[in-house]
């Protein structure tokens, strides 16, 4: 009796599972997105559970299961959840969306499987102008934000128009080295920068590692309008940008005007990138890991893409975050090394195929 | 006949004794001499040189001494005067002058020339084997990995290996995996360079990681790996490097014909006799070492490796690899970034690596944005 009754419940373990299999990898996009919103829920409350303190899973999950009771008998629990990792999560999840969602637009507008913001120059654009601010005496976060995001856009710019005007758009291996270039190139500047002022250097040390360590979620607020109007200009533009992937030509002829959607796009993506840089600092790969993932489940369609990012870029950073707490318990290491760690893999994976995908 | 053709063919006449210049009209239309070492006729030792290169690496040679020398002048402690450094050089001077010419700005100096000369021959190396001038050891991820190794062993508790064994290695590592990696799509064109840029961000992410993991104090021991200085080096490093350069340059001086011939294409150059697969491996090699050891001393300071071959392409003669030229123009483009660096900002000091950085990021964006210049060196 007790083995049927195992092997029943074995076996719709089983079944559930491969279900859930099926639907990942059936054709219905609504399941698929369904689930990775299922996962991500999971890694949320997997980033609430865990971390490199003292508070394990255990405790964290009595603290959770009895928020308000916490705050009583386990103070030090309700303390950690609710002043450190949920403010955590919550940037996570920003940058997490904002990442996954200017990647998969800047590879739609350039046409390009590897153009990643971190590295056609928008992050390092907007590093860059964040140590400039710092040095000049700006330490509100507002002022960050929107210096940040203009750098982010000067950035982007540079390389494209640059790569424009020679004329090597077209080749997506050599734009991606334009920027990885103009990326050093910002790199050693600021570095001269934060040589010459160590105040500077001592406020912009934590923040150039690309982390979500010790960020205050007061940051988020300020971002809170320039995050509302990208999305805004995401959902208007997700049709043009469908139609340009058909070409230029067939755009123009359903009515859309070329030149404007790639200069809002660009405008878009720098407002992601930036919010997301002056936040967590310059996180690199996940404009590049997002996309690709994205682009494997959902097709070639730019607002399936954009969909797909949404639950991704979080799962990706919320859970590369939660990797960087465990790996070195007492410490930490900054997300960009584990995002890196994962990206350049994939990076290499892409080049490699004999005939790039064009977009 | 046959006797004519022979003494055509060989220019030196019995009677000459010292070191010999002789030309036929053919070889002053073509720029060649033929310089042979007085060893006697048994042993003919004869070098074809480029007379346009010879001329210019005498000057790229003046200039280096010129350059060594304002070096041990200049500095933010004192500006002597030639003679007076001259006389501190020989130990001759003040006290004081003695200690910062001989023990400060001597070891510097040296570290300079033979660094610059082993990132500029490992960049020309690799350069002439992509057959990209693009293609530094430092974009190819090499670099940063030698940089991830040396700070492995620095902060290493387990692992007591010297800095340079270990440079060598990780920039071994590196090239293996970018060379590996990239084996389908070939060597020849941007995709392998990507690659190289994702193989070195592996390394970069690996050195930050392990920079997070040590206590402070350890993590400031392996600071100049990470940013290229020539600031207090460790001395065995630099005589490591220094015993390693002069084979390798010899290596890379007879290899020079074949890689030449090779710059053609690889039929071209089987036709003639070179074994391409021998001879490209042979200068990864040279590359590969080169490049590990001078790491281990000055930290990742690979944009000479595209300064100095560059600018030795611009002034040496067309047809040739400018072997020896990049390695004194890339001693000079060192020497000058360190001087410029240690003056520009004087109380602080700007590490040669920013230096190099912000003169080398325009020039590889031109070289890669223009679409005039070939990309073949």
């Amino acid at each position: 009796m007790t083995s049927f009754m195992n092997r029943h419940a074995d076996s719709s373990v089983m079944g559930s599972l491969r279900a859930c299999l099926r639907a990942a990898t059936s054709s219905s996009p609504v399941a698929t997105w369904g689930l990775l919103m299922i996962l991500l829920a999971v890694i949320a409350l997997l980033s609430l559970l865990f971390g490199a303190g003292d508070v394990g899973p255990g405790r964290a999950w009595q603290a959770l299961s009895d928020f308000d009771a916490a705050a009583m008998h386990d103070s030090e629990a309700h303390f950690v959840i609710g002043e450190l990792r949920l403010p955590r999560l919550g940037i996570g999840l920003v940058v997490g969306i904002a990442l996954g969602i200017a990647g998969a637009l800047l590879q739609a507008v350039t046409r390009n499987p590897l153009a990643e913001p971190g590295l056609l120059g928008v992050s390092a654009g907007s590093a860059f102008a964040v140590t400039l601010a710092i040095l000049w005496g700006a330490d509100a976060a507002t002022l960050r934000i929107s210096v940040a995001q203009l750098g982010a856009l000067g950035g982007c710019l540079c390389v494209l128009a640059a790569a424009r005007l020679q004329g090597i758009g077209n080749d997506p291996v050599r734009l991606i080295l334009a920027g990885a270039i103009l990326s050093g190139l910002l790199h050693s500047l600021s570095s001269l920068i934060l040589l010459f002022d160590q105040y500077t250097a001592d406020e912009i040390r934590f923040w150039v590692v690309g982390s979500l360590a010790g960020r205050d979620a007061a940051d988020l607020m300020p971002l809170a309008p320039s995050l509302a109007l990208a999305a805004l200009l995401t959902v208007i533009l997700a049709r043009p940008l469908a139609a340009l992937a058909l070409g230029e030509h067939v755009a123009i002829g359903l009515g859309h005007h070329p030149r404007m959607v790639r200069l809002l796009v660009i405008v878009v993506v720098a407002l992601l990138v930036g919010g997301a840089t002056a936040i967590a600092g310059p996180v690199a790969f996940v404009g590049l890991v997002v996309p690709f993932a994205a682009r494997a489940l959902a097709g070639p369609d730019i607002r399936r893409t954009l969909w797909f990012c949404l639950p991704l870029g979080p799962i990706v950073v919320v859970s590369a975050d939660i990797v960087s707490r465990l790996v070195v318990p007492p410490s930490e290491l900054p997300l960009g090394v584990i995002t890196a760690l994962i990206g350049a893999p994939v990076l290499i994976a892409v080049v490699r195929r004999r005939r790039l995908p064009m977009l | 006949m046959s006797n004519t053709l022979s003494t055509a063919s060989r220019p030196t006449q019995p009677g000459m004794t010292s070191c010999s210049r002789t030309q036929t009209p053919s070889q002053a239309r073509t720029g060649k001499l033929f310089l042979t070492l007085p060893l006697g006729q048994r042993l003919p030792l004869r070098f074809v040189v480029d007379k346009r290169n010879l001329i210019v690496n005498l000057s790229l040679m003046g200039l280096l001494l010129l350059l060594t020398g304002g070096s041990l002048a200049i500095g933010s402690a004192a500006t002597l005067s030639a003679s007076a450094t001259f006389e501190a050089l020989l130990g001759q001077g003040s006290a004081l002058d003695n200690f910062v010419v001989r023990e400060l700005r001597l070891p510097r100096v040296v570290a300079g020339i033979v660094t610059g000369s082993a990132f500029a021959l490992a960049g020309c190396l690799m350069q002439t084997v992509a057959r990209n001038r693009l293609a530094t050891p430092g974009i190819v991820g090499l670099d940063n990995g030698a940089t991830a190794f040396a700070v492995a062993s620095v902060i290493g508790t387990g692992i007591s290996l010297a800095p340079p064994a270990m440079a060598l290695t990780g920039a071994a590592v590196a090239a293996a995996l970018t060379f590996g990696l990239t084996g389908s799509i070939g060597v020849r064109g941007y995709r392998f360079l990507v690659a190289g840029i994702g193989v070195g961000a592996v390394f970069g992410a690996i050195t930050q990681l392990m920079l997070t993991r040590v206590s402070i104090d350890a993590a400031n021991a392996a600071y100049p790996w990470t940013v290229g200085s020539l600031n207090a080096r460790p001395a065995h490093a630099v005589s490591i490097l220094s015993l390693a350069l002069l084979p390798a340059l010899l290596a890379a001086i007879r290899l020079t014909r074949s890689l030449t011939v090779m710059r053609l294409s690889d039929a071209v150059a089987t036709s003639l006799g070179v074994s391409t697969s021998r001879c490209r491996l042979m200068a990864l090699s040279v590359a590969v070492i080169l490049t590990g050891l001078a790491v281990a001393v000055a930290g990742p300071v690979g944009m000479v490796a595209l300064i100095g071959p560059e600018f030795a392409r611009q002034i040496s003669a067309r047809n040739t690899v400018p072997v020896v030229g990049a390695t004194l123009a890339g001693a000079i483009v060192m020497l000058a970034a360190d001087l410029l660096g240690r003056v520009i900002l004087a109380p602080i000091e700007v590490p040669v690596g920013i230096i190099t950085a912000l003169t080398g990021s325009p020039l590889l964006l031109w070289i890669l944005l223009n679409p005039h210049t070939r990309t073949t060196p």
